[in-house]
């Protein structure tokens, strides 16, 4: 494999008095896949960010085939050959494919005119090797999550990259989708090219990765062979401490508390049926566009279904109406935690008070003592550190905020919490805690549902799980059923059990 | 603990208050050129003089506040007054009561709001839009139902009441402190003043988590239609007069007060005692260059400047 293709040596960064990195090394091979790993906030970022000049290192150097380089913005990354991959996708959705490649340097002819023909040759030639079924002249936004993707792959590509960052490439693709991915990146590693992986899935570092880095606090703590390592001693090292797992407990109530009959919005929800009893943990798998999440909707009364009925406790809920999903006690717990969830100016407090304002306000005055008091003593049984309901929530970790979304259901005494992608962007050690949450909820005979893209989460958390594919519930499964091979097959396959 | 809950409590409250101080300062700065200036400006008589001429402005100001921190903005303020002041003066005129006539007045500004409200949270309209469209519909109704001219022959009794002072403050001060004390109240102390924070902030979460987010909506437009009112009423009262053509440019003037004073066009980012300083800064500034007698065109100049300042001091001091 040679000489290092990029070194980067005593990468420092401060802001004011906080360090955010500190002396970190990092070396990527050509024709390597290396993974960069860590908890959130252990720099991660911040490297990269350095790396295609979006911010500038306080102290360290850059090396790229051994010569020292100068990245001082994102233009003089990309000439240099260094190419980011984004976790929000940076496209414009409303040009087309070809457009979007060429975006901020189109060719030109006498140096004025775009040229299209040329565009679309190049664009094409590409895309042939990387996915032949994307045209360069459709309009992107109407291409698969996945699709678009590529087309950044396609991008780098073009631009004669010879290192490749992406940051979480697959927090929107389904297993499927990342197969393909993984071939695909295997491909390019094969041809030269240097990637740089960084992902909290360790299952996907494992598949595709040769080499990882591990960071945290800001610090370099090993850099190590794939094949060396397991998960755990990977996950140890970006915690820093040992993770426990917790075991199945088989639920004991037959009380069903939500029972969902026919339940449609056509054609993303096909006649759902189910039913859940009190202190159950219901896992809901499937791929990604199965209609897990279009379901929960339903059920928390935001958007209008077709046909069918939701019952609590035998009594019928007003559908499409939030207001009384969530008077019977039903809460949504959003995968979207920016967009759907936190109002991130706003006071922790007053996040918690939202859905049952009613409860703090006596004369329309709200009683913020009492709500503080509320609201710092649910926090207080959720762990919250620091323990300050004042601050805003936009200021907390992603695994913080996801405390105080569930403290605001349990603030609004909800009894079925429907948790969509619960841990997505939560880091490895915060993610425990919310199972310990979840459990807890059940174990006080709450009702919990679980969306999970997540296997091994679904496995861990559930006592039973429905398979969804294509808007149906295509399977129950129990026990020992519930397993990666089952999940998976009838995710994708073509069975049915129910 | 507790001792350290008082901590954060009292710094929280200061960082609100960091945007807020800056407008003061932005005031106290040409408070002190004008003073420099001109010898008569900081005087008493003045100084109340500014506050009056600020008043109409603040009032509108506080209701654009609202629906900009909802996320919202309302055109219509300016022709909405308007209407609101034909209503109300030919009624008086007609011989209504002069109380029942304001109270018809305002419910007209209200239903105005209401419409406006309706079509942006239940049809799904713009609110740009829908109120751009206000300020033609509005305009057009005034100067159709006056057939263009000027409404004359508005009672004393009612010119006496909003020329009046208590206790030597004018009675358009009283009346935009008392607005500006109840929005204030209605901000900081109630779950509406909070809906407003969270549908202006983050629309998509006020829904999941049960906001009545429509509603809410609602009564920001049905308030600033209100308050748009009331700012008719203290002008035609001042006037004597009710001009169909009244409050033209309104809109853009409130605005610039709620921006001045940190209220955020994106939504879920605005104070009562910012839009107010915004204000006052407005009216200083007419006030100042008349004093030194310096041709309007300038004051202009110096209020787009003051604008634009101040957005790039909020981007510095918000950091990214």
């Amino acid at each position: 494999m040679g000489e290092e293709r990029l070194s980067m040596r005593g990468m420092t960064k401060k802001y004011g008095v906080v360090t955010v990195l500190k002396d970190v090394n990092f070396n990527v091979l050509p024709g390597e896949v290396h993974a960069l790993v860590g908890e959130n906030g252990a720099g991660k970022s911040t490297l990269l960010k350095m790396l295609s000049g979006v911010i500038k290192a306080t102290e360290g150097k850059i090396y790229l085939d051994g010569k020292e380089v100068e990245i001082s913005d994102p233009l003089s990354a990309r000439n240099l050959g260094i190419a980011m991959i984004h976790q929000e996708l940076q496209n414009v959705p409303e040009l087309t494919v070809f457009q979007n490649m060429f975006l901020g340097r189109p060719l030109k002819t006498g140096g004025l005119f775009v040229n299209k023909q040329d565009e679309i040759k190049q664009c094409a030639e590409v895309l042939k090797t990387l996915d032949p079924t994307i045209d360069p002249r459709s309009k992107i936004g109407s291409l698969k999550v996945s699709q678009q993707q590529i087309v950044e792959i396609a991008r780098a590509l073009l631009d004669k990259a010879k290192v490749i960052a992406m940051d979480e490439p697959t927090s929107s693709l389904t297993p499927s989708e990342f197969e393909k991915l993984a071939v695909l990146i295997r491909r390019l590693a094969s041809q030269g090219v240097s990637i740089i992986y960084v992902s909290h899935k360790m299952d996907e570092v494992f598949k595709v990765c040769d080499r990882a880095t591990v960071l945290r606090d800001g610090h370099f703590i090993e850099c190590v062979n794939m094949k060396d390592e397991t998960e755990d001693s990977i996950v140890t090292r970006m915690v820093g401490r040992k993770i426990e797992k917790v075991g199945h407990k088989s639920y004991q109530s037959k009380e069903c508390v939500l029972e969902i009959k026919d339940l449609a919005r056509e054609p993303v929800v096909k006649k759902a049926n189910l039913k859940v009893h009190r202190g159950e943990v219901l896992g809901i798998s499937g791929l990604v566009g199965a209609g897990r999440t279009e379901l929960f909707r339903l059920i928390a009364g935001l958007d209008k279904p077709t046909s069918g009925e939701v019952l609590v406790k035998g009594e019928k809920l007003k559908l499409h109406s939030v207001k009384d999903s969530i008077a019977h006690g039903i809460g949504l717990v959003p995968e979207d935690r920016k967009l759907e969830g936190i109002l991130k100016a706003q006071s922790i407090n007053i996040n918690m008070a939202m859905p049952d304002m009613k409860r703090y306000t006596s004369f329309s005055f709200i009683k913020r003592n009492f709500l503080r008091k509320i609201a710092f003593d649910i926090m207080k049984g959720l762990n919250l550190h620091p323990l300050d309901v004042d601050r805003a929530i936009g200021t907390l970790s992603g695994g913080n905020q996801q405390k105080v979304i569930i403290g605001r259901w349990l603030a609004s005494g909800t009894e079925i919490f429907l948790f969509d992608e619960p841990t997505r962007g939560i880091d490895v050690g915060a993610k425990s805690e919310i199972y310990a949450v979840i459990e807890d909820l059940a174990r006080q005979g709450k009702v919990v549902m679980v969306i999970s893209s997540e296997m091994p989460e679904i496995i861990r958390i559930s006592d039973r799980v429905l398979v969804m594919r294509e808007g149906q519930i295509v399977a129950e499964l129990e026990g020992d059923e519930i397993n990666e091979s089952n999940l998976g097959s009838y995710a994708i396959g073509q069975n049915t059990k129910l | 603990m507790t001792d350290t809950k008082e901590n954060l409590k009292s710094a929280l409250s200061l960082k609100f208050s960091i945007r807020d101080m800056g407008t003061l300062i932005g005031l106290v700065i040409i408070f002190a050129v004008f003073a420099f200036l001109s010898p008569v400006f900081l005087t008493v008589p003045n100084l109340i003089n500014i506050m009056q001429q600020s008043a109409i402005n603040a009032i509108v100001a506080l209701g654009m506040t609202l629906v900009i921190i909802s996320a919202g903005i309302d055109l219509s303020v300016g022709p909405v007054a308007a209407l609101a002041a034909v209503i109300c003066a030919s009624l008086m005129v007609a011989g209504v009561p002069s109380s029942l006539a304001v109270l018809l007045a305002l419910l007209g500004g209200a239903l105005y709001g209401l419409f406006n409200g309706v079509l942006i949270a239940y049809a799904g309209l713009q609110p740009f839009i829908v109120t751009l469209g206000g300020l033609s519909l509005c305009r057009a109704l005034a100067l159709i139902y006056t057939g263009g001219n000027p409404i004359f022959g508005i009672p004393q009794g009612f010119r006496d009441f909003i020329n009046g002072s208590l206790l030597g403050i004018p009675c358009p001060i009283i009346i935009a402190f008392l607005v500006a004390l109840i929005l204030w109240v209605v901000l900081k102390k109630t779950p509406l003043g909070e809906y407003i924070f969270a549908v202006g902030g983050n629309e998509e979460a006020a829904r999941v988590c049960g906001v009545p987010v429509a509603k809410t909506k609602i009564a920001v437009y049905v308030i600033s239609g209100v308050l748009a009112s009331i700012a008719a009423l203290i002008l035609v009262g001042r006037l004597g007069a009710a001009d169909p053509t009244l409050g033209n440019l309104w809109e853009m003037n409130a605005i610039a007060a709620a921006a001045i004073g940190g209220a955020s066009l994106m939504g879920g980012k605005g104070s009562v005692i910012g839009t107010i300083l915004g204000a006052i800064i407005l009216g200083t500034l007419i006030n100042g260059f008349t004093l030194l007698n310096i041709q309007s065109f300038y004051q202009l100049l110096a209020t787009g400047i003051i604008i634009i300042v101040a957005m790039l001091v909020d981007r510095a001091t918000r950091g990214r």
